[in-house]
């Protein structure tokens, strides 16, 4: 093999294969191939033959895997690659407005790269910062709430000294009086950068041996205990799964931190990630103990290279004062947690479709049974937690899961973070007690009410996965049971508002693209399916819609719903339907007053 | 009720399955049939089709201990199912062919639906399950996705990606069973794309399987075409004479012409594949120049002759060679012969007191699948009914020994080139008498003084019995061109010129071998069927 690979880079593959099993080398492709792009900066066939070579792969595993995540390009891009989010959130803050502006100030069209080869732009799905939109990410830097003239200066910027000067982190705001900070309580003081010495003055690893004073069986039975619920999306209780794992397999158990945040109106795990990476770490050292695990894996969206990187040092640091390794803190518990990229999938969120994208594979999410706490990663048994699920866990040890159950309401105990986007003058991410405050109060004194100060139209209240909710369900509390009840799910608590004078339409087509976009095409209705409501809804906005076409989409949507091999046809199918069934007469208005 | 059993309902009719058979397998049980595209009972589940949901409920113990039986709430595919006692499976509710209605749509709704020029048509189950799951009008009033077309996978494989319905058969056929991962899915969604990586096309012996487990005509075989409709084609039962496997295949025919080979279902053989080189191994049937009338060379005088000329002169030539002194006869039979043929063949030689005889073996390299070193199809028939020596071959260096020296005057050979196997066109020249039953014309056909048309496997009843000792029927597809005929009864037409009058059947002359040649003893005709029986042999 002829490319010139320089020694130091081949040196990094090395020790990033050694992360994984001798003989499932194949895990470490989207790392080879990462590393790949950012030397060569793109992904041509030498590349991929190199690639199989290395890891003794067919080059069609490699290739196909180039041609599914969409981080990875064959061809060159420019040196500064612009990627402009276009999900729900950001279109409502007016993402087409800046994407227009690059293209007019770069003169290139989307994908195309300048003649000086310094830039090329791409509008790309929900980047997991909606309550900042519009946004976008230079390379590997995010820039948030753009106006078309912060483009114009920080492209100027970039030509005048040819690299990028990294955006700062925004503050944390003050916790609101309807908040109850618990995760977001360190975070939140002035100064704190989220290191070691930072999270141990604010009393961190403190929970850690405490949880080693307990025999792993406590320790899950005290989560079990707290009755705390995935953070996720699925709502799945955190102890029952721990529960499931088969512990007398003989095989190695695998904890796997689902950091592949990408829901559509979902931007709180990045918060915990770029600021407190220690709680993080702490959740999951605990969450290894109890249910037996050494290895553990996070897997990260490829968007969050940044993030990637503090919680790699976040790794060190900790390792550095024996939390991470061998023997931790003296104790004959074991425990390695590395990091995997993902490389822009949101498939990549679903916990087998996980799995499959960690093992090196294109992120087809798998058929169950069998459930990933008998065979999972690496056909072993494992466990696979939603960051804010795992950031949660420190605390149940560090109080106890009576403790724990004092906060919220039954069926929806403790905390969670809010995150609040759309039309909404305040949107951020607020860490509520669940079940003590409404939609209402969330929308009107937490987020300021709305941007033009118009009714509310309708609240998608867990992610755009979840079905909205009307204006009428304004006053039902956030919490697991009380928004099901609501004809929704609380989902990933992403809430994204909804307000009069919106084009329904426009943000229904926004979330149709979306989930056509991330389809995997794996499975006949989800493949099919989404592109086609996409397309129908497409008609309809652009003016062709045809009085029909509403029931069909209700249809389509209807036999989606409930017939796919993993969650993401009823992501898809939920949310259209319930546009359908609250918005119906915007669609009809739509066909009305179109062209045919 | 045992232990490897278990009792479940299916539509309400109680059926016992063995444990761990799936839903699909289970309801074949009782003729139920579960529609499905992408699973193969050979290939690992995929359960991406999603057109074989059914209605499960199992058991679970209520609160008092008591087993009430739940229903999934969602529809769940039979193929990832096993059955599981007490199980309830409903296999055509309305709920259910309202989502397979809505799988077929969405099947069809980028498919290029060119069933008049594909080659699919007539064997596609995306157009056999519309009949029974589709709409009568599409709905879909997009522009649909444009995708690759005409794309070779290799020498023998077309691809045509708009209508690949993605089930991934073929990429799990190509990396699980034939050996070579070399096919895979390109982009996402509806835009996936099956492809090869430049270079590494599908390249083993076995790549034409995908095209036969291609639900849809993605998948097409260059060979095969245009060449014909498939319902055109008579289908016939038979064995594939590429090798000692004995793979079991169907000869599509028409109008008295083979079309193409396709492997035949058999669990104890072939499973439901077949080589390459045996598939494509039958163009030498519609050869124009077959042999198709009796000949006899005296001299340079060639001449046609009807068969019961052919044969009165054959027979009187041999009998006066018989009558002339011990060991002037020697026989060259041929592994590639039917049992029947052999044992008629064998039968011959008793009555022209010859003892010389072999078979000509035929080898080549074996892979680690189907394909047998030994290509002859019938060596262990050659070998029960005594043509073959032990090993097959080694005689034949005797034979042209006894040429050599003027002892063997007559020889008789049976549809083998021979010059190969070391007896040259000198040693046939010093030959008073060569007889040649041949199909194709070749050297030993030019030498030859007699000269009697024969049959291909496609033109023929008859038997072979594979390495493994398992005894197959093959049926005729086609009729022999012009007079030529099958070997048996150029045989039996011999024997009965000799005084031995034979059976007029193939099936009869079956039954008189099975009364006294041991390992086929009591193994009846039917008994052998479509699937072979296997015999006990050393």
């Amino acid at each position: 093999m002829t490319l010139p690979i320089p020694i130091d880079l081949e040196a990094r593959m090395d020790e990033l294969i050694r992360h994984y099993p001798e003989d499932r080398r194949r895990a470490a492709v989207l790392w080879v191939l990462h590393l790949l792009q950012d030397h060569f900066g793109y992904l041509g066939r030498e590349q991929v033959e190199w690639t199989a070579t290395k890891l003794q792969l067919a080059e069609i595993n490699v290739w196909e895997l180039i041609r599914f995540y969409p981080m990875f390009s064959e061809v060159p891009r420019g040196r500064f690659h612009i990627k402009v989010c276009r999900s729900v959130s950001c279109e409502q803050c007016g993402c087409g407005s800046i994407f227009q502006q690059l293209q007019k100030i770069l003169g290139v069209l989307p994908e195309t790269v300048t003649p000086d080869g310094l830039f090329s732009v791409s509008s790309v799905e929900c980047l997991a910062a909606c309550g900042t939109g519009p946004v976008m990410m230079i390379n590997d830097e995010l820039y948030e709430n753009l106006t078309p003239a912060d483009v114009d200066r920080i492209i100027a910027g970039i030509r005048a000294t040819g690299r990028i000067e990294a955006p700062r982190l925004l503050p944390v705001p003050p916790a609101h009086p309807l908040e109850r900070r618990m995760l977001m309580t360190a975070m939140a003081k002035p100064g704190y950068t989220g290191s070691l010495d930072d999270y141990l003055a604010a009393g961190g690893y403190q929970s850690l041996p405490k949880a080693f004073g307990m025999k792993p069986e406590q320790t899950i039975r005290e989560v079990a205990e707290s009755r705390l619920k995935g953070r996720g999306g699925a709502g799945f209780p955190t102890g029952v799964k721990w529960k499931y794992v088969d512990r007398r397999s003989g095989k190695p158990i695998y904890l796997v931190c689902n950091a592949d945040e990408s829901e559509p109106g979902t931007f709180k795990d990045r918060q915990l990630i770029y600021r407190d990476p220690h709680l993080l770490i702490e959740g999951i050292l605990i969450s290894c103990y109890a249910i037996g695990a050494q290895t553990a894996y996070i897997y990260i969206r490829g968007e969050f290279a940044a993030g990637a990187e503090i919680l790699a040092r976040a790794i060190e640091e900790a390792r550095a004062r024996n939390l991470v390794g061998d023997t931790i803190l003296g104790s004959d518990f074991n425990c390695e947690i590395h990091i995997h990229r993902g490389a822009g999938a949101y498939i990549c969120g679903e916990e087998t479709g996980l799995i499959e994208s960690l093992e090196g594979k294109r992120a087809y999410p798998r058929i169950k049974p069998p459930f990933p706490a008998v065979k999972g990663l690496f056909d072993c048994p494992t466990v696979v937690n939603n960051v804010e699920t795992l950031c949660t866990v420190p605390f149940i040890i560090q109080h106890g899961s009576e403790w724990f159950r004092s906060l919220g309401v039954a069926g929806s105990f403790g905390t969670r973070i809010i995150s609040l986007s759309g039309s909404v003058k305040r949107p951020g991410c607020y860490e509520i007690e669940m079940g003590k405050i409404t939609l209402r109060q969330l929308i009107d004194d937490v987020g300021g009410g709305t941007s033009r100060g118009l009714p509310v139209k309708a609240v998608i209240p867990g992610g755009s996965s979840m079905p909205m909710l009307p204006a009428d369900k304004l006053d039902v509390t956030l919490d697991f049971d009380a928004i099901q009840a609501a004809g929704s799910m609380a989902g990933s608590g992403g809430v994204i508002v909804l307000e009069e004078g919106d084009d329904l339409v426009e943000r229904a087509l926004s979330v149709a693209r979306f989930y056509a976009h991330e389809s995997c095409g794996q499975c006949t209705p989800c493949r099919e399916g989404t592109l086609w409501m996409e397309k129908i809804i497409e008609r309809i906005h652009s003016g062709h819609g045809r009085p029909v076409d509403v029931d069909l989409l209700m249809n389509v949507a209807n036999n989606i719903d409930g017939t796919t091999i993993c969650a993401l046809g009823e992501a898809a199918a939920w949310p259209i339907k319930a546009f359908l069934r609250h918005c119906r007469t915007d669609f009809e208005q739509a066909v009305a007053g179109g062209k045919s | 009720m045992s232990e490897s059993l278990v009792k479940l309902t299916i539509n309400g009719q109680l059926i016992e399955a063995p444990i761990g058979l799936n839903l699909i397998e289970a309801a074949k049980l009782i003729g139920v049939e579960i529609p499905h595209f992408c699973y193969h009972p050979d290939l690992c589940i995929a359960g991406n089709c999603r057109m074989c949901v059914v209605e499960v409920a199992t058991l679970r113990t209520g609160p008092t201990g008591t087993p009430i039986l739940e229903w999934n709430p969602k529809l769940t595919i039979a193929c990832n199912t096993t059955v599981v006692e007490g199980m309830e499976v409903l296999t055509h509710t309305p709920r259910i062919i309202e989502a397979r209605r809505g799988v077929m749509e969405f099947l069809l709704i980028n498919h290029p639906l060119d069933c008049p020029i594909c080659d699919q048509a007539g064997e596609c189950r995306l157009q056999e399950l519309a009949m029974d799951y589709g709409r009568a009008e599409s709905r879909f009033v997009e522009e649909k996705e444009r995708k690759p077309k005409r794309t070779l996978l290799g020498p023998k494989i077309m691809l045509d990606d708009e209508r690949c319905i993605l089930c991934s058969r073929c990429i799990r056929f190509m990396r699980d069973v034939a050996g070579q991962d070399c096919l895979g899915f390109m982009g996402r969604g509806s835009r996936s794309t099956l492809t090869c990586y430049p270079g590494r096309e599908p390249s083993t012996n076995y790549d034409l399987n995908i095209v036969d487990l291609c639900p849809v005509g993605a998948l097409t075989s260059v060979d095969f075409r245009f060449k014909q409709r498939v319902w055109f084609l008579k289908q016939t039962r038979s064995l594939c004479p590429h090798c000692s496997t004995g793979c079991n295949i169907v000869i599509g025919s028409r109008e008295n012409t083979v079309c193409r080979l396709t492997p035949r279902d058999n669990e104890a053989v072939n499973q439901r594949w077949m080589c390459d080189e045996g598939r494509l191994n039958y163009r030498f049937i519609n050869d124009p120049t077959r042999l198709v009338e009796p000949l006899s060379r005296m001299n340079e005088n060639v001449q046609s002759l009807s068969w019961d000329e052919a044969t009165r002169q054959i027979a009187e030539r041999l009998t006066a060679l018989r009558d002339g002194g011990e060991g002037r006869i020697a026989f060259i039979g041929s592994a590639g012969a039917t049992t029947e043929e052999l044992f008629l063949f064998r039968q011959l030689a008793g009555v022209l007191g010859v003892t010389l005889m072999d078979v000509v073996p035929h080898t080549g390299s074996a892979d680690a699948r189907l394909l047998q070193s030994d290509r002859n199809p019938n060596t262990a028939g050659a070998l029960v009914t005594g043509v073959a020596a032990i090993p097959p071959g080694s005689r034949l260096l005797e034979i042209a020994q006894g040429i050599q020296d003027g002892r063997i005057r007559a020889l008789v050979v049976l549809n083998e080139d021979i010059i190969p196997a070391g007896i040259g066109a000198d040693l046939l020249g010093k030959l008073e008498l060569l007889i040649s039953v041949s199909r194709l014309p070749s050297a030993v056909t030019e030498a030859a003084h007699y000269l009697l048309p024969g049959a291909t496997f496609a033109e023929k009843s008859g038997t072979f019995i594979n390495r493994a000792g398992r005894i197959q029927r093959m049926n005729p597809a086609v009729a022999s061109p012009g007079n030529a005929r099958p070997e048996w009864r150029i045989l039996a037409g011999l024997l009965a010129e000799l005084g031995q009058p034979q059976e007029e059947s193939l099936e009869s002359i079956y039954r008189a071998m099975a009364q006294v040649l041991a390992p086929v003893w009591g193994v009846t005709w039917d008994a052998i069927g479509s699937q072979g029986v296997q015999l006990h042999v050393d």
